[in-house]
């Protein structure tokens, strides 16, 4: 076992967040190491498969999954640096203010401790840093107004647009997407070509994944990544009152402490908890920033309504990105469903391929032999889908804990127990009818609306909030109890809204890095 | 991962191909010319293979010549951190050995048990078609193993990826693959 020299500030985890909080410290000069625990990919790493993108997933120590809605290695899961942002749809929709403070307005779910105009900002200039490409003025029929952002919409393509007459038939209004890809060539990064392979990672620098963004920065300014290391534990002084360091095991599994006057996990929403647990000590009997009970509570994942329809038409489903070309927030407000609380968002037009879980064979998953056959080679050209992604609310029993199982050193896994409450399933339900008719109005041939509820992305476990009464952190990321102790990314929102979390936890950590670096010299003494 | 491992394993990604043992020695081949050549497998046992190239071959016409034993062989004598099995993404738990012995094992059992003895490899394809429908919907009689309904759902998606996920079986289906960076062995 090694002690390594002190650096400024240790962060585990290289995806999203991490990059976030690694390019600011660094641009402020600090001494950063980001711990990963799985391969540190390179954009020659991304071959255009589906097959070869598995590398880049979900892995690592197990997780038991239970609930009557396990919420599994969704898509959001990365494997390495970059985490799920070097392989995701980068779809980016924001919040909106509703979402924020839901339990004054409506006695429900939680309030968060700022509001839509604390964040507004850092929306705008998380769209500068990374680029996005969307139409600010038509979404400010449903939020307040912002800058533009960097780059105009990407182009569409049939497989989206033909939904459009379909949500105009039951009422209800869409725009462009905003998504993090480039649409002209921005900051020196290529415009995308509409090849539909993000999933499988871009390696042409038009996704904003980390690699060509915040993580690429942050490595030119001199942050230091160490691959196929895991942490265990996060590292108390006597006392207690301030995190020395980390401990982890490196690519050759040997223990190494990595002393360090800040800790930042970004280990994403399942696995920072599994940090706070095993870092008990006398003084933090139950974990680190635990006092409150809320370490692992309030997990959360968005209900996913898709409606897939065959049109008598080629629409050219394997062009466009992965991410969505148009969107509505029309059903947004909370009380629009009468049967269900909380916000739907629909959106369509991610392209499509024929394999992996999304992949076309797996719209007919009651097909096999000839009839797949068949199905893929005579049908699949005219297939076109819809999602909606509908809000869970928080609740207490969706819950991350420790496990009696233990990982190859000793340290208990955990276990992620899950189920949708009734408005999460009600709003489900209401989407899924509601897309049925879309489909009706849009001209489809055939309709197959997805019968299975689909848990997608996976969101709290540290949630913030004012104090320690009622958060594990408070709006920065930063612990109540610890200072010198940050969680960053979406496990730190308190409600979830129903949008793809990404553009929110970049925003929240850019927030959060800018305060820490502000803060340096009486956080980091 | 150890230096030497990981750039054996990026070979393997940037030619396409699979690192299969011959004769001793590490060679790059697709999982369909592993199978034409013979290739021992590493793992399964030869009645499991059987088992599995009929199964595939049920679920996607095509399977058993793209060599999906060959490629679930390979797969799961690997790190389970390196697969590429759907597996990975369904949430099956390391290692997936387990899992492909527990299921080709639970298929055969029943098969026995159904048709007087036979395995699955040996039914007719009438037959097997009808057992897969059972198997799909979580109703053949007397099933001991991981959910059937699962079985049909994991064993599909890896003859998918054989047939169609493959650069020719894009074209197959007349979908341009248009990659960034190729598969240079249409994988």
């Amino acid at each position: 076992m090694a002690t390594l020299d002190k650096v400024d500030a240790v962060i585990v985890g290289a995806g999203a967040a991490g990059a976030v909080f690694a390019a600011v410290l660094a641009r402020a000069g600090k001494q950063v190491v980001l711990i990963e625990q799985g391969p540190d990919w390179q954009l020659s790493d991304l071959i255009s498969s589906d097959i070869w993108a598995r590398r880049l997933r979900g892995s690592g120590p197990p997780i038991r999954y239970e609930g009557r809605h396990p919420v599994g290695r969704t898509g959001d899961h990365g494997w390495g640096t970059g985490g799920a942002a070097l392989h995701y749809s980068a779809n980016f929709p924001r919040l909106l203010p509703a979402d924020f403070n839901m339990k004054s307005a409506h006695g429900r779910g939680l309030d968060w401790p700022i509001s839509y105009a604390d964040v507004a900002p850092y929306y705008d200039r998380i769209a500068r840093e990374i680029g996005i490409s969307g139409d600010a003025k038509a979404e400010e029929r449903w939020r307040p107004p912002g800058e533009p952002y960097p780059m105009p919409p990407l182009k569409t393509f049939r497989h989206g647009e033909v939904w459009v007459p379909g949500f105009r038939s039951v009422g209800i209004t869409v725009a462009p997407g905003a998504v993090g890809v480039n649409s002209t060539e921005y900051k020196g990064r290529a415009a995308c070509i509409h090849d539909g392979w993000c999933g499988a990672g871009c390696p042409t620098g038009a996704l904003a994944n980390p690699q060509a963004t915040l993580l690429g920065e942050a490595r030119a300014k001199g942050a230091q990544v160490r691959a196929m290391s895991y942490v265990t534990r996060v590292l108390t002084d006597a006392g207690g009152a301030r995190v020395t360091g980390v401990e982890y095991y490196d690519a050759d599994k040997q223990r190494q402490v990595q002393d360090a006057h800040v800790v930042v996990l970004a280990a994403f929403a399942s696995q920072n908890p599994r940090l706070l647990f095993n870092s008990a000590t006398d003084k933090h009997p139950n974990g680190l920033a635990n006092a409150s009970g809320l370490v692992g509570k309030y997990m959360m994942a968005h209900a996913g309504a898709t409606v897939s329809a065959i049109f008598d038409e080629d629409l050219q489903n394997y062009l466009g990105s992965f991410g969505y070309q148009f969107v509505s927030y029309d059903l947004h407000p909370k009380t629009s469903r009468k049967a269900a609380f909380g916000s739907t968002f629909w959106n369509t037009g991610a392209a499509q391929k024929p394999t992996d879980a999304r992949g076309i064979a797996n719209v007919r998953p009651d097909l096999f032999g000839k009839e797949l056959d068949e199905f893929l080679v005579g049908k699949a050209r005219g297939l076109a889908r819809i999602t909606a992604i509908c809000e869970e609310l928080p609740s207490a029993d969706n819950r991350i804990e420790l496990s009696s199982e233990k990982d190859e050193f000793g340290f208990p896994l955990v276990r992620l127990i899950h189920s949708f409450q009734a408005d999460a399933i009600g709003l489900f339900d209401a989407a899924i009818a509601e897309g049925v008719e879309i489909a009706k109005g849009a001209g489809a041939k055939e309709i197959w609306p997805g019968r299975a509820i689909g848990p997608q992305h996976l969101l709290g476990g540290t949630v913030m909030g004012k104090s320690a009464n009622d958060s594990v952190v408070d709006s920065f990321g930063q612990t109540h109890e610890l200072a010198n102790l940050y969680v960053a990314g979406c496990g730190i929102f308190p409600t979830e809204s129903s949008a793809n979390p990404t553009f929110t936890l970049n925003a929240l950590s850019l927030r959060g890095a800018e305060q820490l670096v502000a803060n340096w010299s009486s956080i980091a003494i | 991962m150890e230096q030497m491992e990981r750039r054996a394993f990026m070979k393997g990604a940037a030619t396409g191909a699979l690192a299969f043992a011959v004769g001793g020695v590490e060679v790059m081949l697709t999982p369909g010319a592993a199978r034409a050549q013979g290739v021992p497998l590493r793992t399964l046992t030869a009645a499991q293979a059987a088992t599995l190239d009929a199964l595939g071959e049920t679920l996607v016409p095509g399977a058993r010549q793209a060599g999906i034993s060959h490629f679930v062989d390979q797969q799961v004598s690997n790190p389970a951190e390196e697969a590429l099995l759907e597996a990975r993404i369904l949430n099956v738990r390391p290692p997936y050995a387990t899992f492909y012995r527990a299921a080709l094992g639970a298929v055969d059992r029943a098969s026995q048990a159904l048709n007087n003895g036979r395995g699955f490899a040996q039914l007719s394809e009438a037959e097997q078609r009808s057992f897969v429908d059972s198997m799909r919907q979580n109703k053949v009689d007397g099933w001991q193993g991981p959910a059937g309904g699962f079985v049909y759902l994991l064993l599909r998606s890896d003859a998918v990826d054989v047939v169609y996920g493959t650069m020719e079986g894009y074209a197959a289906l007349g979908i341009p693959y248009m990659p960034h960076i190729a598969p240079t062995q249409r994988w």
